[in-house]
């Protein structure tokens, strides 16, 4: 790609990261809490397709480090008295060394295994938050001391939308990123080309797992109360595989629309239809994968309105 | 440069791998010289396609060495050999569908180069082997005779020392394959080791100067083309078989 | 074949090692072994591991002082390991839809435990509103499952085969979330039970078994064992493990894969609906109990050897005791019991992928 194209993108997010910036006064509580959790959105779907759509090895159970990063963030802050923000750092470096230990043994496995194992984890990491009754409170969950004024955290998640935006988009456009989509098309043949695919899987795998956790602390310092069937909900997990899928799983862009696009949705069907809606969204997810797993930039690529591959 | 021009470039001692029963390579030792293009031949099922796994560790010797400037090689992982300058293609291509052309290329790694100069290299080869016009087309899409040359050219990013082509002229017409011969012999001239896999006898006799024949695991016969035409046990393992 | 070696004058001579070449003498040697993990050898540590696995819950249990050595202890023990294998069998049964559709299909169906559950609510509402007897219902709600299924594969599923494993397991998974609250909206969250056998058989003086967990579990092994005599036996039984060895083979030999499909996914339906009759007149259950069901099915079969028969069988028994111990001796227990099914999977995952039964990727 040309040096004046990326600039051109750059400028484009800087953009949207001033507009999103300005908005929040404009905006009353509930308007700042959807674009909140739409910024959420964008990360979680970005960082799983780091690992599950550049790489190719799907992670069923990512919600795992959501919830690991939610934990981090709400024991620091109730039982510790650090600075919310400061433990949003400390969420990262736990969700990338239990990244590193959960990685090294599971992304050995390939395919559907490493999906069902990934799916165990993030339920055994679950079950280990609801028993571990001296450290996270056990089924009781734990509240949240503070003054919230929704400004932090709203600045925070954007913040940290931005930094992962920069990050999925330097991936994609490096040999970095190539590299992880030859280990996705053919793990054997990357390796015959000198890849070391386990260093390289790891890598995608901790990058996968940062943001994710750091969402789960603001998020749960936004809620002010978190327990252990909401921070590891498999159905985050799905959002993730879903957003992505939907805008395009292994593209920058795709996970991005996906989830405006997805969340936006099930923000109207719950306000519009608060029975039936779920429903709905179970029907949604069967048609998406159904009908088009390649998503809304695998159709646009089709038609030649996108080029192709990400490194031009 | 050629480390050695004369000398020898890969040596292969006393190689074994089985497959539960089977003794694919069993017991198959030769030296490949440097700076020249030589065969392994040898009939369906005689472990050349395995030997050539061993070599690149995409499959684990039981026993033997694989000596490649004074460093036994056995046992390391691809990425490893990769990195000591061998590359290699594949019978079927192994090119990565759902990545362009120029991607493809881009993939491998050992090169401590700026992204720009990665590229210009990538888009030189791209067009060495005749592909510059699709260089933006999903590997996948690409004919098989296509795929086979970005194949080839993916295995030169590096500049390597030795290069391994395991059947390089199957499904490729002739015209791409006259192409791909001249690039090969062009290598040759740079001072690169080739060493191909082949059942297209024009290929090996025509333009490889040594020959190393394969039969049940075991090197059975090598020499220069004119002399392995003649030999006994050659023509034997190719024509003589007698079934039991 | 093996005599034409000795035909060859001179082979032994050329096959023997070159001499040693100047460059060559001095050779660093590999720094790294290369024997690779044998099959024997994977199977000890997972033999090693189960074992630590069956010891762990005593040991806890000795921790926390849940153990005591009396005879009234013993007789809890022993009515747990029973009841483990009862509730083993079940699992089996439910578990085999699962590997099914995974060995002939490459296909995780993550809706499997809302078969179940839809199995147990087709019970429930034969039993209250038609009156009929659970297991009488069989009759009325296999036939149904198995068009289910047929119809789930026909509409859904094939599009998954040869997929990514995103594609099916996003399929399956929807299709369970819409069966959870479509069952939600039908029948609400309340939990539901079904008053059937509930007397007790006296094994000893002291163990007891539920009439309705010895009724399942003769059930379960029943139809376990009819479907696999189905298998092995019946000609189409063998065409759809053709198919799952290898689907292109069993294609140019005549086999209709489409149609093996359709039966393959109709008869997991049908296996899942039949452990739902049985675990309704066991257990309470509600429209989100299937979710368990699914995860310890996946354990099952994981531990089993994926795709395996026989190996799904064995791994619900284990599995089964494997909790029961746990809920009896570990403080803390029902979240305990979720972390054994989890524990087990992945280990059994890491240690040895092709589980008890050793099965290979083809």
């Amino acid at each position: 790609m040309k040096r004046h194209e990326h600039l051109r993108n750059l400028a484009l997010l800087a953009v949207v990261g001033l507009v999103l910036a300005f908005v929040p006064d404009t905006l009353n509580v509930y308007q700042r809490s959807f674009v909140l959790f739409t910024m959420m959105y964008v990360v979680l779907a970005l960082s799983w397709n780091i690992i599950s759509g550049f790489t190719g090895y799907t992670s069923f159970g990512h919600v795992a480090f959501y919830g690991i990063g939610a934990y981090a963030c709400a024991i620091l802050v109730a039982d510790y008295g650090w600075h919310w923000l400061a433990t949003l750092g400390a969420a990262a470096v736990v969700a990338g060394v239990v990244a590193v230990a959960i990685g090294y043994p599971v992304l050995r496995l390939k395919g559907p295994y490493f999906a069902i194992a990934m799916l165990g984890t993030a339920e055994g990491t679950r079950v280990i938050a609801t028993v571990w009754d001296s450290l996270t409170h056990g089924g009781l969950g734990i509240s949240l001391p503070s003054a919230e004024t929704s400004f932090e955290t709203y600045y925070a998640m954007l913040a940290l939308m931005v930094v992962t935006i920069a990050v999925a988009y330097a991936i994609g456009h490096s040999r970095f990123g190539v590299r992880l989509n030859a280990i996705r098309e053919d793990e054997g043949a990357a390796e015959a080309l000198g890849v070391n695919a386990t260093i390289y899987k790891l890598a995608a795998f901790v990058l996968s797992a940062i943001f994710p956790a750091v969402a789960g602390g603001i998020q749960a310092y936004k809620v002010l109360y978190i327990d252990p069937p909401s921070v590891f909900f498999v159905q985050i997990t799905i959002a993730m595989a879903l957003m992505s899928m939907l805008g395009g799983k292994g593209t920058v862009i795709g996970p991005i629309v996906g989830a405006v696009l997805l969340y936006t949705v099930q923000e109207l069907t719950w306000v519009n239809f608060p029975t039936a809606h779920l429903i709905a969204y179970g029907l949604f997810i069967v048609v998406v994968a159904r009908f088009m797993p390649r998503g809304l930039m695998g159709l646009a690529i089709d038609r030649g309105w996108v080029r192709k591959g990400m490194v031009h | 440069m050629p480390s050695r021009p004369n000398g020898v470039a890969l040596e292969v001692r006393d190689l074994r791998k089985a497959f539960g029963g089977v003794r694919a390579v069993d017991g198959c030792s030769f030296a490949v010289p440097g700076g020249k293009i030589s065969g392994l031949i040898g009939p369906n099922g005689s472990g050349k396609t395995t030997t050539f796994n061993l070599l690149t560790g995409i499959i684990r010797p039981d026993d033997g060495q694989v000596i490649y400037r004074g460093e036994d090689l056995a046992g390391l992982k691809p990425h490893q050999i990769f990195g000591k300058g061998i590359t290699r293609t594949f019978q079927i291509t192994r090119i990565f569908r759902e990545m362009t052309v120029l991607e493809n290329m881009l993939s491998v790694t050992g090169l401590s180069v700026p992204d720009r100069v990665a590229r210009e290299r990538a888009e030189e080869l791209i067009a060495f082997v005749n592909l510059a016009h699709l260089h933006a087309e999903y590997g996948g899409r690409l004919s098989y005779g296509q795929q086979k040359l970005l194949e080839f050219a993916r295995a030169l990013m590096t500049d390597p020392e030795l290069i391994l082509l395991d059947e390089p002229a199957a499904g490729v017409n002739r015209t791409l394959l006259q192409h791909l011969l001249e690039q090969i012999h062009r290598l040759q001239e740079m001072g690169k080791t080739i060493l191909i896999v082949e059942h297209d006898m024009n290929v090996i006799m025509n333009h490889c100067e040594r020959i190393f024949v394969m039969d049940y695991g075991v090197k059975i016969a090598e020499g220069p083309p004119a002399e392995i035409q003649r030999d006994e046990r050659v023509l034997d393992a190719y024509f003589g078989r007698r079934r039991t | 074949m093996n005599q034409r070696a000795d035909d060859v004058p001179g082979r032994e001579a050329l096959s023997r090692p070159f001499a040693p070449r100047a460059d060559a003498t001095a050779v660093r040697p590999s720094p790294h072994s290369w024997r690779e993990r044998s099959e024997t050898r994977s199977l000890y540590l997972l033999a090693a591991f189960l074992i630590c696995a069956y010891a762990l819950p005593f040991v806890v249990g000795a921790g926390a002082g849940t153990i005591r050595l009396d005879e009234r202890w013993l007789a809890n023990l022993a009515t747990v390991v029973v009841g483990g294998v009862m509730q083993g069998g079940v699992y089996a049964m439910f578990a085999v839809g699962l590997t099914l559709i995974f060995g002939v299909m490459r296909i995780i169906n993550a809706a499997h435990g809302e078969m179940v559950m839809m199995g147990a609510y087709l019970t429930w509402v034969s039993f209250f509103y038609l009156g009929v007897d659970p297991l009488l219902a069989l009759v009325l709600t296999l036939p149904v499952a198995f068009l289910f299924g047929v119809a789930v594969q026909k509409v859904l599923l094939n599009a998954a085969v040869g997929a990514p494993e995103l594609t099916g397991l996003l399929i399956t998974f929807g299709l369970g979330l819409t069966m959870i609250y479509t069952a939600e909206l039908i029948f609400t969250t309340d939990f539901r039970t079904i008053p059937y056998a509930p007397g007790t058989i006296q094994l000893t003086s002291t163990i007891a078994v539920g009439q309705n967990r010895v009724i399942s579990f003769v059930m379960a092994v029943v139809i376990s064992v009819g479907v696999y005599l189905f298998l092995k036996l019946s000609r189409l039984g063998k065409a759809v493990r053709a198919t799952a060895l290898n689907a292109e083979v069993a294609m140019v030999c005549g086999i209709n894969v489409q149609r093996i499909y359709l039966i393959t996914t109709g008869l997991a339906a049908a296996l899942a609906v039949a452990g739902g009759a049985l675990v309704s007149i066991q257990f309470g259950f509600n429209p989100e109990t299937g979710v368990q069901y699914t995860l310890q099915a996946f354990a099952i079969i994981i531990l089993g050897g994926r795709g395996d028969y026989v190996g799904a069988l064995l791994g619900g028994l284990m599995l089964a005791v494997l909790e029961n111990l746990v809920s009896l001796m570990v403080p803390s227990g029902t979240a305990m019991v979720e972390l054994a099914a989890y524990g087990l999977m992945i280990f059994v995952l890491l240690i040895r992928p092709g589980g008890l039964m050793g099965v290979k990727e083809g």
